[in-house]
């Protein structure tokens, strides 16, 4: 059982822990989210101090391990912790960086830390690379070999910060596969993550980081489903919709189709839907409405339903009545009409932006 | 494949040194080639003029006495070995030394050059440098006594009829007192044949028994050390020897730092210059001149054993710097690691000094300076020394190497439940090592060089050895070439042995992990 009370953490000039307070039982596996700089990674490292917290106390069962008496070296032999950027020992191989820590620090024999190491090796479905380099493995591996060098040393608590933030995204499922298998171990566990899917499969409990505080703390159904506080419910709406406002002509495009990219991702978008919420999107801003106003005030909404797999996109717009309809680039509208399954547009002069444009893109053929 | 482009380079590095070696030999022939062109001397009244080149022995006599007479010749310091092979190449027009030393050159076989019927018009006064600090009381009297007596017995007159103008070479037989009152160190130099200089290899010479008679009238134990002319009366003024007898002239600067005894002798100051015809004709066969070379540089008075004892000095400072001044770099950066403000300021202060001075000035500060009164071989100085310049090299590669480790690592060890000592040791210093273990071998080679210039304090190293066979045999050709050979070979041997250091701290070079040494292994399936 870890407690966590009044935790403080301060650097010159930021204060990304302001008052944390927390009670992280046996068997919990707890998914921390929230926006980025809002302190996330700082409470792991707190939890296993590698940053030394400028106030308040962590126990460790009933150890203080905020006590300056306290034995540092046996608290974190105890709580094990996987980096974002795995931090494998490159001069080891894979079987050395796993036998190391078991040899210096647990004092096992060789031949059992070997034992141990290639059992973990075949959990983690890398027995044939015992004897390759870290430099010779794909990331997904490099941190499949990480958590089993965490592993080895039989902690009684496991943080992953980030585990899965430095991969490819082909790479990310076995990842996240090893580590919903040890979720389900009865582990206790901390996991730091931005794929918000993952962390509700995986996790039994979330914290909602923000504004330096563990700002609402519940089940996975309550935070995602029926989030009771402010932040968390705009958080969690952010999730599931795409918004972005476009008020110039020359507006950064590149820019706003990597935000697109990031949402999409999130919600294990596949490609398909990727590319046709693009054109869709290029043919209606870029094509039609842009040549029309001078000065455009355009809001873009798209969600993305998992389920069915289907997008929809709204854009409403600011000015004179516009239907795209009787747009002159009839090429675009042409487009635009067979990409998307429904095609409306509607003027409610009540609304700030008065014109509507709705369009729900069909589920790509499999 | 970094590895591999430097290893490349070290390749061409030796190819692109063969061919710097080459052109050097054929500039020095292109050299003699041109200096056939230059005008013949036959008298002083050729040398008084702007495009004659004359050189002089360094701080000594013949440099005043040049600029009297020959006013727009240019001057070139040299040392009479040196000087008498630049005359016979023609890199200069004459050089200007004690006569009878110029006489004795001709008549042991330096060929190529030729000496003037006339001489200088001061005569150069010889007399005996005594130091200011030495723990024999009125010393300056004692010798003055002592050479009143030679003289007046006619001792000093026979002395120098035998050695210089006979050159009776046999060294009489001199006892010295079984019960010393004084212990006598005497600073001379080794290279000025017939005073003091190695015959047999053994100190021999005009010097060499006044100085055992000195020390028997002193009723005094008698010590040598050898000295390279610029280094010698620094050594005096430092106390490092109670006297000079090095066939020392008597100079104004020189009379400033030190006082002197009465003159011994005086003699004049000959002229050698370039002998065309003997340069034109040349001497038998090459390949007997080489047997000849041979035989006079390495076998005759068992000269090799010269080079032999170079040798083993040369090692021994070599692999005592090495050794402590890697435990002295990886000491200091310990000590500095953990940014402890003090011994950081400290280190920067101390590496900033020794690494930007010249160390042949670092080696003179310490000898002659710092451990100026103490009584502290050459050898250990040179080691401390030496040790203090790679010592700071080893704690730059460390402080290079140990930071191109990333954070990370320190953080995964940390996680692990390693301690900052145990993680040092047991995953940064892994991974930082094969990084400059490349750089270290360099470092090593680098220092096995620089040990040459361990002469200035009284060191007989190699090449040292080699000034010294130099000085008898006047050739430049085969004790250079012989050392730099050996030179190489010692450099290729530590190389060796720091490639072999290198296999053993990466394991990717081959090698099966320790930690699995022992281990059962069982296939993956």
């Amino acid at each position: 059982m870890i407690r966590i009370e009044h935790l403080q953490k301060t650097y010159p000039g930021v204060t990304p822990l302001v008052d944390v307070n927390a009670t992280i039982d046996d068997g919990n596996v707890i998914a921390v989210i929230g926006p980025s700089g809002t302190g996330k990674s700082t409470l792991l490292r707190c939890i296993n101090l590698l940053e030394r917290p400028s106030g308040g106390d962590i126990w460790l069962d009933e150890t203080k391990i905020t006590d300056p008496k306290c034995d540092m070296e046996s608290v974190r032999r105890r709580i094990g912790m996987v980096f974002q950027s795995f931090n494998l020992f490159p001069h080891l191989t894979v079987i050395g960086n796993i036998m190391l820590a078991q040899v210096d620090i647990l004092k096992r024999s060789r031949q059992e830390a070997y034992d141990r190491g290639m059992e973990l090796l075949q959990m983690v479905g890398l027995s044939k690379k015992a004897y390759s380099y870290p430099e010779e493995l794909s990331g997904g591996q490099k941190q499949r070999i990480a958590i089993a060098r965490t592993l080895a040393m039989d902690p009684d608590v496991l943080l992953l910060d980030e585990p899965t933030s430095a991969l490819d995204p082909t790479m990310v499922g076995e990842v996240q596969a090893v580590i919903s298998e040890l979720a389900k171990s009865g582990r206790t566990m901390m996991i730091v993550t931005h794929e918000m899917e993952f962390a509700r499969a995986v996790a039994n409990r979330v914290f909602y980081m923000d504004e330096g505080v563990i700002y609402e703390d519940g089940t996975p159904e309550e935070i995602f489903e029926d989030p009771k506080k402010e932040l968390t419910r705009r958080f969690v709406r952010k999730l599931k919709v795409f918004e972005a406002v476009i008020e110039k002509r020359r507006h950064d495009f590149v820019e706003f189709g990597a935000q697109l990219d990031r949402y999409l991702q999130k919600n294990d978008a596949p490609p398909a839907v990727k590319y046709r919420i693009r054109l869709a999107i290029e043919e209606l801003v870029q094509q039609i409405l842009l040549p029309h106003y001078k000065e455009p005030f355009i809001r873009i909404r798209a969600a993305y339903e998992k389920q069915n797999r289907t997008c929809s996109l709204v854009v409403t717009y600011k000015g004179e009545p516009f239907d795209i309809g009787d747009t002159d680039n009839t090429l675009s509208l042409s487009i635009l009409q067979s990409t998307s399954a429904e095609l409306k547009y509607a003027f409610d002069e009540k609304e700030e932006e008065p014109n509507r444009v709705e369009i729900l893109l069909g589920a790509p053929k499999v | 494949m970094i590895c591999e482009n430097r290893c490349r380079c070290g390749y061409t590095g030796k190819i692109a040194g063969i061919l710097l070696v080459v052109s050097l030999l054929m500039m020095g022939g292109l050299m003699t080639v041109h200096a056939s062109d230059a005008k013949t001397i036959t008298s002083k009244a050729d040398l008084n003029s702007e495009d004659i080149r004359i050189g002089v022995g360094e701080g000594g006599f013949a440099e005043q006495t040049v600029e009297h007479e020959f006013p727009k010749a240019q001057r070139l310091y040299m040392s009479h070995i040196d000087g008498l092979q630049a005359v016979a190449q023609g890199k200069i027009d004459a050089f200007v030394f004690e006569r009878n030393q110029l006489e004795y050159a001709i008549a042991t076989g330096r060929t190529g050059v030729r000496l003037l019927d006339e001489n200088m018009e001061e005569e150069n006064h010889i007399a005996v440098g005594i130091s200011p600090v030495s723990k024999i009381d009125h010393l300056e009297d004692k010798l003055n006594a002592f050479i009143d007596e030679l003289k007046a017995d006619g001792t000093l007159d026979e002395m120098h009829k035998r050695w210089v103008i006979k050159k009776d070479e046999s060294f009489p037989d001199y006892s010295l007192p079984e019960h010393p009152e004084y212990h006598l160190t005497v600073g001379t130099t080794g290279i000025v044949p017939l005073f003091n200089y190695y015959k047999d290899n053994q100190l021999s010479g005009y010097d060499i028994e006044l100085a055992y008679r000195f020390a028997r009238w002193l009723n005094a134990d008698l010590e040598f050390k050898v000295y390279d002319f610029k280094g010698i009366v620094p050594a005096a003024v430092s106390g490092d020897v109670d006297c000079i007898m090095a066939e020392l002239n008597v100079t104004p600067e020189r009379k400033e730092s030190i006082p002197f005894s009465q003159d011994l002798f005086v003699e004049k100051v000959g002229i050698m210059v370039r002998d065309e015809s003997a340069a034109a004709a040349g001497d038998g066969s090459f390949l007997d001149s080489i047997k000849e070379s041979f035989d006079k540089n390495f076998i005759r008075e068992e000269r090799w054993r010269m080079f032999l004892d170079g040798i083993l000095t040369t090692l021994l400072i070599t692999v005592l710097s090495i050794v402590f001044g890697t435990l002295l770099g990886f000491a200091v950066f310990m000590l500095c690691r953990n940014g402890n403000p003090v011994a950081n300021a400290i280190t920067g202060v101390l590496n900033w000094l020794i690494r930007g001075m010249p160390l042949v000035v670092l080696l003179m500060i310490l000898y002659y300076i710092i451990f100026g009164g103490m009584d502290i071989s050459g050898v250990t100085v040179s080691v401390f020394a030496f040790t203090l310049t790679f010592g700071g090299a080893v704690y730059g590669l460390l402080k290079i190497g140990v930071g191109a480790v990333e954070a990370g690592q320190y953080e995964a060890a940390y996680a692990l439940g390693y301690s900052r000592g145990r993680t040092f040791f047991r995953i940064i210093l892994p991974q930082a090592l094969p990084h400059v273990i490349e750089a270290y071998q360099g470092e090593v080679v680098t220092l096995v060089k620089a040990t040459a210039i361990v002469g200035y304090i009284a060191v007989q190293d190699l090449t040292k050895a080699g000034d010294i066979v130099r000085g008898r045999t006047y050739e430049a050709f085969f004790p250079l070439i012989a050392i730099t050979i050996i030179y190489f070979v010692l450099e290729g041997m530590l190389g060796f042995l720091v490639s072999r250091i290198r296999i053993r701290i990466s394991s990717r070079l081959g090698r099966k992990e320790k930690i699995l040494k022992g281990v059962r292994l069982h296939d993956p399936d």
